[in-house]
Order: structure tokens, then sequence, then C-alpha cells
């Protein structure tokens, strides 16, 4: 296998041959200036960026095929007339002409020595013609360090360092590769012979008679024997070289995995190339990393560093290990991953690496939020500091060695973490502002999908619905090409979210199924999807009252151990857990858990939010178990503490809580002062089972109001109808959405709740409808439910 | 020389034997080249093969186990059978040095030669020392065949320690000087043996069987003892005549005609020296019908003997007819594509030829068959050479050096490479180097003298020059560049005389090379160099012998139409002799010349050398007076464009005189 050189590349000389001698028509100069530039430019030159996930890998795909096959020429050149417009004659037929003229070793050595004449002549050169008083050439030129001009010299640099084996085995490649052409050149050549591929073979065929035959097959090998059996591929280092480039970008750039039709094909190169460049190794690593195979990960990595440790006498060892704390966490070895990662640590301040040792810096931080038990050994013996210390640490050195990402990550994990603690939005704020600057600023494409996640989780807890919903629609639509794929994922997932909250289950379903599915091949996606996609079916369930499925759902969601999943995904699955726990009346079981959920929390340290939840939940379960005065002292922390830290949706929830023990304590006229003051802000949270619940309690306070309206009079009587009609509005209203989020068990009691409101007022029509309406919701529950 | 069937019989039985006999003894190019030769005899006719099967091929027996004909022998080879096995297989694994302790272990070695140490230091106590230590020092009882293998094996030994101790090819520590340490010791353990046979007890030893003395002619030529190597190998080739490595070591030791045919009558009379004859003919540049006709008998035995078929377009390529040489080589390729041997000349036939394409071919069909083949690398040196990249080429010829120091053209070549990459010292040192190797490589003594006289070095590049010249005395080239180097030292006569043999020896391949002996170079009819003739010229001018100077200057300007016959041939001896024989600067003008040639059939037409030799004659004619010559022969140098101002300066004057003359006369 030559360095540079292939068989293809000669076509692409000889492409451009064409093109200096004004061969190419005018319509044609375009497409095949396009062609021949796409394949030696690295850079992408089509002006949009790619428009779907998949003509990422076009560039790769493209070279594969054009190293493989002359096809793409006859692609590219059949459709247009040749410049010296003879009848029929296409530019293909021109180019195979060029082709067919190297007809020999030699005439391949002459078509390289002509390839300076494609320059333009240097000052020297020019004088020197000037000198013997001939014409400068004129015609196209192509200028020395056009990309042209450079692919030409090159070409000829290359060609002369071949050794002459090399030289000899592109020929026979050459001859190969230009084969498949045979046929349609003879239509035009009648005196085109068997042995046409090389002339010397063609003349000596005379002389030589039957021995001709013997002779080249001892020239050219296996080759001739063989036939379509010979699978050899010529390919270059080069070439092999920019496709290995071209995949662990996509890889670096997306966080995808190579479609497996691309990666068998490269296999296939690869495994004709002599030279396996170590960088081979390092994809292999990151493909079955991202496949989920785990020894064999390791092994790649291995593999790969071993090869290159030693580089440029740069030590490599603290990527190494970088590389393989992160490997380890991914795999679910925590432990094993923080020790690595500390000794990657203390390898970059031994080796002065700053690059290194920040972004380990940064890792071990966003681990220790994660995974605080592991860390928090460290934090008092170690010099690292606790996560704050870390934090600023980290700003102050990215803004010393202008890292840019780590800086803005910084800045955003410092902007999250005071959201978690529950301090001052605005110093949030402000940090996501600074750090939106810096990525604004250095057109850092790839922060965009955190910075846009960081925000629309502020939004979420300022619930601004809407403007969440926007971010997510903004980043989906203008930066989701530019970023990887967890992105993606995420803020996909978290839009089906928004979505089913509002009861659009199948929108949520569609847009999760939307996802491209190359993407989804790598493990860590994948559950990720599959996950997702649980909880939103299992909260549909749960909703529908379908318990059966939620309990199959469930028990394979809650396998899915601790260790491999983010801490927000456990928190979900386990307040789905408690809500299918008390939906089923295991109440014991619920509590059992909420407490220990509280004591983890309250220990760790950990995200108010959660906390906030959780006693909303313990609030709740007492309400179920007709203990809501118990929880008072629940709801009202839950309240201040979501007061304090502006979670909005979570105050507003908490406020129902309250408005529910206020109910239950007959203070009617309190609960439902505070309620009608709640329900417009907390319809802007989008959260419509609350909504729905803060109506259904509003009945109920009207309700209790009526009932308290004891007297006989005209006012009272008005009052009360008044009153009573309020109710009805209400539970209209927390029917609707209870509808809207298809609670059915919400939904029936509504309905009753309306029927015995109906009896009340004495229209027993409209009583027995409901009663009716109320029978057909649960036959229909049931036959849905099967 | 017809050949009976039987006769062939007995070549194909006595050739089997060979090879079987050079197997066991690992002789494999002798082997190889008994084989192919057997191969090549035409098969009998089924007529006869059926008569021989009739009298029954169930008691064929195979040539391997003939029995030694001598009963000593063969029950020593018997009894120390299962040794010799495991020697074979050591050699053949080239475990040279256990293979040569199986039968000869240091203990045995140092005894017999210390006991030849001591002869040696007190040569008057021979029968002392001999009668001191009897036993002993006895040389061990061997076969022949045992001891041969021991005794190659440690040469073999030697020679690759040799090569691996040699330094990198023309680098600063190659000074070609690393000597094989264990020839001293075979040398000295032949002699013992030799000498042991010699003396009183000699009657009672079988006869020997040629390979002894074969191995220690090839020590001994080592060595560079070579006339006892030569009565060595003559001794060998006596008792065992298919050896072909020796009749090849002694083909490398004739370096003269002269040499050759003094030996000849001590050869014997049979037919490996009638080929070992006609191949050292072919190696000494010697041509000519009979031993053409001699080359042809042979192939009418052996018709598809690739050897033969390579001596005949040696030949060929030898007397400058380099189409046929090229049509036999093509030949020969087709009939044996796998063969590599030779194809190095075939490859210079092609560069002269400036055959482009199929050199690439050939280039590219050796380095299928094995890159790593001196003669490959020979090939794709040349043809890259051919393309102007000498850096490359010489890339190339270094290969081939290090793959065989001896391959002699490489060196050669090389030489020619660093001629062309102007540096004269490497140059100088692969030539020296080619010519340490052989002797009779006159493209290196030519390559040499041509690199002095860059140098400025006459006298030196005369002593070369003459060398190349007595190598090969019928070729212009070189005694014109004899000629070209007296004249530059000064020696007019010498020179003159030179330049006229080159003239002669130009016109010795022409078909009318009948006449050179009577009328010297004035054969009108052929065609001659016109720069050799402008150099006689001149250098009769600077004698100051008008006449003859007048003389050649005429006979220059004749040639730009001057005789037709012979333009062809000499055209292309003159562009053979340009391409190989002189690489440097000259090169470039001489192919200018050639093509100039080439166009006109009828003549030269104008060169440079007949304009100066115009120019001369106009110049020499208003010295005489005679101005109408003067003018008619420079308003010929207008019409060729050729130093038009001089020319028309000339008229000017011619005319001038002219009409004063007129005047006078009137």
């Amino acid at each position: 296998m030559s360095r540079y050189l292939t068989p293809a590349k000669i076509g692409l000389l000889a492409l451009i041959e064409l093109y200096v001698e004004e061969a190419v028509p005018n319509d044609a100069i375009v497409p095949v200036v396009n062609f021949i530039t796409s394949h030696l430019l690295d850079c992408d030159l089509s002006i949009s960026s790619p428009t779907s996930s998949p003509d990422r890998w076009a560039k790769a795909e493209s070279t594969i095929r054009l190293v493989l096959s002359i096809r793409d020429f006859e692609q590219i050149l059949g459709p247009f007339a040749a410049a010296d417009r003879l009848p029929g004659r296409r530019l293909w037929d021109r180019f195979l002409e060029k082709l067919w003229r190297i007809d020999s070793l030699h005439g391949l050595q002459e078509f390289i020595d002509r390839l300076p004449n494609l320059l333009a002549r240097t000052k020297d050169e020019l004088r020197r013609i000037a000198e013997a008083g001939e014409e400068p050439p004129t015609g196209i030129l192509l200028s020395r360090n056009s990309p042209f001009g450079a692919f030409v010299r090159r070409s000829g640099l290359e060609f002369a360092r071949l050794q002459f084996n090399h030289s000899a085995e592109l020929w026979q490649g050459f001859v190969k590769y230009r084969q498949p052409t045979a046929a349609h050149w003879r239509r035009r050549n009648p005196q085109h012979g068997r042995l046409s591929f090389d002339s010397v073979l063609m003349d000596g065929e005379e002389e030589w008679g039957a021995s001709t035959d013997a002779l080249a097959v001892v020239a050219y090998g296996n080759m001739l024997l063989m036939g379509d059996l010979d699978e050899t591929v010529p390919v270059s280092t080069d070439d092999i070289e920019s496709l290995l480039e071209i995949q662990v970008e996509q890889l670096h750039k997306y966080g995808n995995r190579v479609p497996a039709e691309l990666r068998d094909q490269f296999r296939d190169l690869l495994k004709d190339s002599h030279v396996v460049p170590s960088l081979a190794h390092y994809l292999n690593f990151s493909d079955t990393w991202r496949s989920g195979d785990y020894p064999t990960s390791f092994d790649y990595l291995h593999r790969y560093f071993d090869y290159t440790m030693q580089n440029r006498d740069r030590l490599f060892y603290q990527y190494a290990l970088m590389n393989l704390a992160i490997l380890q966490s991914d795999f679910g070895c925590h432990k094993e991953a923080v020790a690595t990662m500390l000794e990657s640590v203390s390898t970059a301040r031994e080796n002065k690496d700053i690059t290194c040792l920040n972004f380990a810096l940064n890792w071990l931080f966003h681990f220790g939020r994660a995974h605080p038990k592991l860390v928090r050994e460290l934090e008092s013996s170690s010099m690292l500091g606790t996560g704050r210390e870390t934090l600023m640490f980290l700003r102050l050195k990215a803004r010393e060695s202008g890292m840019w990402v780590l800086w803005s990550s910084a800045l955003m994990a410092e902007a999250k973490l005071v959201m978690s603690n529950g301090d001052s939005v605005a110093t949030a704020l402000e940090h996501m502002v600074r750090s939106s600057q810096l990525i604004i600023e250095r057109n850092m494409k790839t922060m965009m999908g955190a910075q846009l996640a960081t925000l629309t989780t502020l939004w979420d807890r300022l619930g601004l619905a809407y403007m969440s919903k926007m971010t997510c629609e903004v980043f989906l639509r203008c930066h989701a090409l530019n970023s990887i794929f967890d992105d993606e994922l995420k803020m996909t997932c978290r839009l089906a979210g928004l979505l089913a909250g509002k009861g659009k289950y199948e929108e949520a379903f569609e847009k999760i199924e939307g996802m491209n599915s190359n993407s989804l091949r790598s493990v860590k996606a994948s559950q990720y999807w599959y996950l997702f996609r649980g909880l939103l079916k299992l909260r549909r369930d749960l909703h529908r009252g379908n318990l059966e499925a939620a309990d199959h759902l469930l028990s394979q969601l809650l396998q899915a151990g601790p260790e491999s999943l983010e801490p927000d995904m456990v928190y979900m699955i386990d307040s789905l857990h408690i809500e299918a726990l008390t939906r089923r009346g295991d109440f014991e079981a619920a509590f059992n858990k909420i407490d220990r959920l509280i004591g983890e929390l309250c220990e760790d340290n950990r995200d108010v939010s959660l906390r906030i939840r959780l006693l909303l939940n313990k609030a709740h379960l007492f309400d179920r178990i007709d203990r809501p005065e118990k929880g008072f002292t629940i709801a009202m922390r839950a309240a201040s503490m979501a007061w304090r830290a502006r979670l909005l949706p979570l105050l507003w929830q908490a406020i129902g809580a309250l408005a529910n023990i206020l109910n239950a304590l007959g203070e009617f006229a309190a609960a439902a002062q505070m309620l009608l003051a709640t329900l417009p802000r907390c319809l802007e949270t989008d959260s419509i089972f609350v909504v729905a619940t803060l109506y259904s309690l509003l009945a109920d306070a009207c309700m209790g109001q009526a009932g308290e309206t004891q007297g006989r009079s005209a006012a009272h009587l008005q009052k009360r109808t008044e009153f009573l009609t309020r109710a009805h509005e209400a539970l209209d209203a927390a029917f609707k959405h209870y509808s809207a989020v298809e609670d059915v068990e919400k939904q029936c009691e509504m309905l009753a709740k309306k029927a015995t409101l109906m009896r009340v007022m004495g229209d027993h029509v409209l009583a027995e409808d409901y009663a009716a309406k109320y029978l057909a919701l649960k036959r229909e529950a049931i036959g849905r439910n099967g | 020389m017809g050949l009976t069937a039987k006769d062939i019989e007995h070549l194909k039985e006595a050739l089997q034997q060979a090879v079987v006999k050079f197997s066991e003894r690992c002789l494999y190019q002798s082997a190889k080249w008994a084989a192919e030769l057997l191969d090549s005899i035409p098969d009998a006719s089924p007529a006869e093969v059926e008569q021989r099967t009739a009298g029954g091929m169930g008691n064929y027996v195979h040539p391997a186990f003939f029995p030694s004909a001598d009963p000593v022998e063969a029950a020593l080879e018997a009894k120390e059978l299962n040794r010799y096995l495991l020697a074979k297989s050591f050699f053949d694994c080239k475990e040279f040095d256990r293979c040569a302790a199986v039968f000869l272990p240091e203990s045995t070695l140092s005894g017999v030669l210390s006991a030849k140490m001591s002869e040696i230091s007190s040569p008057r106590g021979k029968g002392k020392a001999n009668a001191a230590l009897p036993a002993e020092h006895a040389l061990p009882a061997l076969s022949q065949r045992s001891l041969f293998l021991a005794l190659y094996a440690k040469v073999i030994s030697g020679e690759k320690r040799k090569d691996e101790d040699s330094e990198m090819i023309m680098g600063p520590q190659d000074l070609g000087a690393v000597m094989n340490k264990q020839l001293l010791i075979v040398s000295r353990f032949l002699e013992r043996w030799f000498a042991e046979r010699e003396t009183e007890d000699g009657e009672g030893l079988p006869p020997s069987q040629g390979f002894l003395e074969y191995l220690y002619g090839m020590v001994l030529v080592k060595q560079k003892n070579d006339q006892t190597a030569k009565d060595y190998l003559m001794q060998s080739v006596h008792i065992f005549p298919w050896n072909w490595g020796c009749w090849l070591e002694l083909t490398n030791l004739i370096s003269r005609t002269e040499e050759l045919e003094k030996i000849a009558p001590h050869l014997p009379q049979n037919i490996m020296s009638f080929i070992f004859h006609a191949n050292t003919r072919v190696n000494l540049y010697q041509q000519g019908q009979d031993l053409a006709a001699s080359l042809n008998d042979l192939l009418n035995i052996f018709p598809t003997s690739s050897f033969l078929l390579t001596c005949k377009a040696l030949l060929n390529y030898h007397s400058k007819d380099l189409m046929t040489a090229e049509q036999d080589f093509s030949n020969l390729l087709a009939l044996h594509p796998h063969r590599l041997d030779s194809l190095d000349h075939y490859s210079n036939i092609l560069y002269v030829l400036n055959s482009r394409p199929k050199l690439a071919f050939l280039a590219h069909l050796c380095s299928s068959i094995d890159k790593f083949r001196p003669e490959s690398c020979v090939v794709i040196g040349n043809y890259y050479s051919l393309l102007s990249l000498h850096e490359k080429a010489v890339q190339y010829f270094r290969r081939a050096l290090t793959l065989d120091r001896s391959c002699l053209s490489a060196w050669t070549l090389m030489g020619h490479e660093y001629v062309e990459l102007k540096n004269t010292h490497a140059a100088i040192e692969s030539y020296r180097r080619a010519v340490d190797v052989n002797r009779r490589d006159y493209r290196a003594w030519y390559g040499l003298g041509q690199t002095y006289e860059v140098l400025e070095m006459h006298a030196y590049a005369l002593w070369y020059y003459k060398k190349a010249a007595g190598l090969r005395p019928w070729d212009g080239k070189m005694w014109q560049a004899v000629g070209s180097c007296l004249q530059k030292m000064g020696r007019d006569r010498d020179g003159i005389k030179a330049l006229k043999r080159a003239l002669l020896a130009d016109s010795y391949y022409d078909s009318t090379a009948s006449s050179f002996g009577s009328a010297g170079p004035v054969d009108r009819m052929a065609q001659m160099d016109p720069e050799v003739l402008l150099q006689i010229a001149a250098m009769y001018d600077r004698l100051d012998d008008e006449e003859e100077a007048k003389a050649y200057m005429e006979l220059c300007v004749a040639q730009e139409d001057g005789g037709a016959a012979g333009a062809e041939g000499a055209g292309l001896g003159e562009s053979v002799a340009i391409h190989r024989d002189s690489p440097g600067g000259v090169a470039s003008d001489g192919e200018a010349e050639g093509a100039e040639r080439g166009s006109g059939h009828e003549g030269t037409g104008v060169t440079v050398a007949t304009s100066k030799a115009r120019m001369w004659l106009a110049r020499h004619s208003m010295r005489t007076e005679d101005y109408a010559t003067a003018n008619r022969l420079a308003t010929e140098l207008c019409q060729d464009g050729v130093e038009v101002e001089e020319a028309k300066a000339l008229i000017r004057e011619a005319r001038s005189r002219m009409e004063l003359a007129n005047m006078m006369d009137r």
C-alpha cells in the first residue's frame, strides 16, 4: 500500500488534466471542479451545514466509494457531452481515453512526469523560457499553491518517493481499477484487445506468441489469475488517515457511532492497508465503548495508548488515565473511576499539563455532584476542597489558560449549584449570562446544548413553562446539528416530558420515536432513550389506572441500578414508584420509601427541589390516608422552602397541599382565597395535573363554603347557589384538566362529585347523566386496560 | 556437431549423475546449471522411448543411488551416511559452522593445522615432526564427499561472516578489504591433503573425485593465487568435467584471448570444454563467424538452453547488433519467464535502444518475481537511469551490491550514475571496484579514463583508455578516447595513430570491412566520423603538415553527403558507444549529433565538425590565395547558418581580394 497515491488519485489527476486542457464543457465545469475539490480538501464544501445527521457520513462514504471503484467518475462525467462536440461523445469517453492512454508502467511514469506542465511556471522557469526565446505556455494553468496545484505537486513528489516495487504495485492497482471500464472502452475502440491494459504485452504478443500469457501472469501475479476473487483494495495511508479523522471527528462532535455499513467497508479497507494507524485503535475503542462492550473497549484503549504514549516528546499517560476513568465511570465502576481520575490529576500536575488537569478537575466536580458519597471522603482528606472552591479554582485556571469550553462549563456548573442550593436566582442568571456571552464570543457551538439545557432548567424552576418549551424548540431547530447527540436526546426527552405533562402523550411519543436510529446505537443514549420512553409510558399507565402494565414497567425500570443512571432519572423513577404504590393503596411501603429518600437527600445535601417534591409527596400521602392535618408542618415547610428558592411550580403545589389541609380543618374561605390567588399563576406552569388538583380543591372549598351558609333566607340561598355554581365550575375545570392528562380515577372522582352536586342542586336528570358518564368512563377504562 | 541418439543418452545420464552429485555437495548453482542444460535436451522420439521401456522400466534406478565407483570411497560413504545426512541438513538450513563441525570438529582441525604449522616453522624437521606426532595429526579418514562438504561449509561460513563484517556499500569504512578468515584454514588443510597424495603413501589412496581440487582452486582464487588456482581447476575439470562452477572460475581467471589460446590444448576434449570455450570467448568480447557457428552447434544439441541462448544474445550485443540481441533476449524471456539470470544484460540493451516501456515492463516483471535479486535491482536501476533519476538509480545499484558484492555490472553502472551526479570520487571508486571484481570490464576501464579526463588528469586517463582499448581493440570509441587524450597531452603523432585506428575500427563493423588493411583511412566509401577526421586534421595542422590536414579536412567535409551504405550501422554503433560508454557531458551533444545523422541517410549532413572543417578550409584557401574557393566555402557556411558573421567577413575579404586581383590583372 502506498502512502499517498492510489488509482483513484490518478483518476483525479487525469480529470484535472482534462480540465486544464479545456476539455470540460462549460456546463460541467462547476460539478467537475466541485467533485475534484471535495476529494482533495478535508473540509466540507457545501455551503449549508448538513441538513440531517446521516449526511454527516456522506463524505466518508464518498471517499470509500471513490477508492473502491471507478463508477463515481462515470456518474459525474457521464451526463456531460465532451467539449469537442463530436456527436455522442461524452466527457466520460474523454476521461477513459486519458486513462487508457496510460498504457504501460512507463506510461504511468510519463503521465506523472507530464504533471508539472499543468502548473503555472515559476519566475525562474519563466526567465529560462524567455532566455530560450520560447513563448510561455498559455491556457488554464494551476497556481502552485491552489488546492489543485498543491495536489498535483504533491502527487508528483509522492510518486518520486515511491520505491520501484511500490510504483509497480500502483500500476497494477491502476490496471485493476480501470478494468471495469474495458467493456465501455471496447465499444468505442474496436481495436481494443484482451491485453490492451499493457501495451508492452500487446506489442510483445507478436513476438512471444503463446507465452505472452505466461509472462503477463509472472509480471502481474495473482491479479490476472484470480480475477474478481482478488479482493485487495488499493488504498493509501493518506486515505485511511483522512477517513479515520473524519470518523473520530464525528465521534467527538456528535457522539455518534459509525454506521454499521460504513464501519464494515472501512474494516475492509484497513485489512488491505499494511499500516494500521494508531488512531484506528482509538476509533475501535470509541466504537466499542459506545456499543457497551466493556472488556473490548478496555483492550482497545490500552492498545491505543501503548502505541501513542510517547509522541513528540510528550507524555500522554495522564490522558490515558483520564480516558480510562471516564470509561470506568461509564460502565458503572465509580470507585475505580475516582481512583484513576485522581491519579490522572496527580500525573497531570507532575507533568505540568494544565489542560488535562483542568479537564480532570472539572470531571471530578461533576462526578462529585452526581455521586456525592464517593467523593465525600476525598473532600475532607484531599486538597481538592469543596465543590464551590473547586469551581472557583477551575474558573480562574480556565480563564488563565484560555480554555473557553472549560470556563463556560464551570460557569454553568456554578449556576446549577446556585440553583440546586436554592440560592438567589439572580446569581444563577448572572452566571448563565456570562457563560452565554463566552459561548457567543468564542463561537463554541458545541456548548450550546449545555447552555440551553441549564436555561430550560432555570425556566422550569421559575415555572415559566412556555419559556422552557421555547428554549427546547430553539435548540432542536437551530443548534442540534452542531452539538453532540446526548444534548439532542436530552432536550428532546425534556420536550416530550413537557408535552406529556400537558397530556399530549401521542405527540411526546412521536418526538421520542423520531430520534435518529443510528445515533441510538450508542449504548448510553439508547439506555436513556428506553428509560425515558418507559417513564412516559409508566406515567400514562398510572394516569389511566392501568396498574398491571405500570407494575410491569416499574419492575423493569427499577432494575436499572442507580450506578448507571443520572440522579434526575433515579428520582423520577422513585417518585413514580411512590405514586404507583399510593395508587395501589400500599401506603406503608410508599411512606417508608419516601422517608428513606428524604433521609438520603438530607444527608447528601442535594438539590432543594427534590427535597420539596418528596415533602409534598409525603403530605399527599397523609391526605390519602385521610389524615391531611398531619401533613401541615410538612406542607408549610415545603411551601416556605419553595418560596425561598423561588421554585414556583412547587410552591403552587405546596399551597395546594396547604389548602387541602385547610379544607380538612374546615377553613374553607381561607383555602378558597389561597387557591384563587394561586390558580392563575399555576396555569402558567403548564403542569396540568397540579392545576386540576387545585381546581378540585377549589371545588371542595366552595362546597365547604356552601355548606357553611346554612341559612334559609333568599340571600343565603342565593349565596349558596353561587357557591354551588362556583363549585360546579371548578369541578368542570378540574374534570377538563384531568381528562387532558387522561387520569381516569380523578375524572371519575370529579364526575361523582358533579353528580352529587347536581343532586344537591336538585337536577336529578343531570345527576343521572353524570352517573351514567361515570359508569361509561369506568367501563371504558377497564375495557382499555384489558 | 551431430550427436547420435546413444551419445545423447550418455550425455543425459552423465548430467543426471552430475546434478545429483552437486546436490549432494550443496553446489546449488552448478546443480541448477546442469539441470537446466539437462532439461534443454529435447526428449527422444516416442519410438525410442518405447524401445527403452520395453527393456524394462522396472529396473530403473534413480541416479542418486548409483554407487560410488571407488570401493574404498563407497565404504567410507556408507560408514558415515548418518553423519553426512546430518551435515547436509545443517548446510541446507544455512548453519554452516555446525555443518563443518560434524566432520571436522575444531579439535581435529587444530591438530591437523598445528602439525602443518610446525612443518612450516621448521621445514627441515619435517620428518621429525611427523615422527613425533604420527597418529594424532593424520588427516581424518573421511570420504571425499564429506570432506568437501565440511570444507565447503567452512568457506561459505567465512564468506557469510565476511559479508556481515563488511561496511555499508561505499560507506566511509568500506574499503573492500574484509577478508574471508576461513580461507587460510581451508587452504592449509587442502594443501596437506594434496601433499599426502603426492607423497609415498599416495598410491594406496582412492583417486580424487575432482571436487576437492575445485574447492582448492576456488580458495586459491580468493587468495589471488591465480596461477596455482588455474592448475587445480584444470585438474578438477579433467577429473570431473561437468562442474560448471569450476569452468566458470576458469573463465574468470582468463583475462585475455591469448591466455585462452594458451590453455586450450591442456583442456579435456568434451562438450563441456566446448561450452566453456564459447562462453569464455563471449565473455572476452570476441566475435566472429566461428564463434556464432559453435554456439549454433551447441544450440542444436540443447535447443532451449537458456544459458546458451544468453550467450548468443550477448554475442550479438558485443558485436553491436542490438536489435538481434534484443530479439534473442525477448525470446529467452518468453521461454523462461521466471528466470532472472542475465536479465541485467537485457536491460542494458533496452537502455541503449531507449525502449522505455519495455524496460519498465522488464523491471516490473523482475520486481514481481523477486525484488531482492541483484539482477532485478540492476534492471530497475537502469530504468531509473534512463529516466534521468540518477539518485534513485544509485540507490538500486547499491541495493544490488548489498545483495551481492561481486555484482560486476552494478559497480560499473553505479560509476556511470556517479559521473552523472558529478561525484567523480565516488565514480572512480565504483569503477575501481568493478575492475577489481573483473578485470575484463572495458566499460569500467573506459569510465575510469573518462572520469580522470573530466578531472583533467590526462596521463591517468590515457592509461585507463589504453586498458579499455586493449580489451576491445576493434571498438573505435576506445581508440578515439585514446587519441583525444594523446592530443590533449600534446602527443600529436601518437594521437593521429590512435585516431586512425579508431576510424579503422569503426569501419570494421561495416560489411565492406575488407579493404582497410591496404587503403588505410582513406576508404572514401565508408562512413567516417567527421569529429575524428576533424581531430586528425587539427593535429596535422598543429604539426604544420598542411597537406595532410587539408586532406582530412576535405574528407571531413565530404562526410556530409558521403558513404550511404554504412550510415546506419555506424550511426547506431556511435549511439551505442555514446550511450553506454560516455555518460559524461559528451552524451548530450553526442545525442544531438546522432539525431542529425539519423535524419539524412545519404550522409551526416551539416554538423559542427564539418562546419569547422569548412571554416578551416576557407581560411586555408585565403592563406593560399585561392579566393574563389574561399568564397564558395564561406558562402556555403552562410547557407548552413553556422558562424554566419565570421563567414560573411570572410566573403567580404575574399571578394575584395578577388576584385583587387582582377584589378591587378587588368
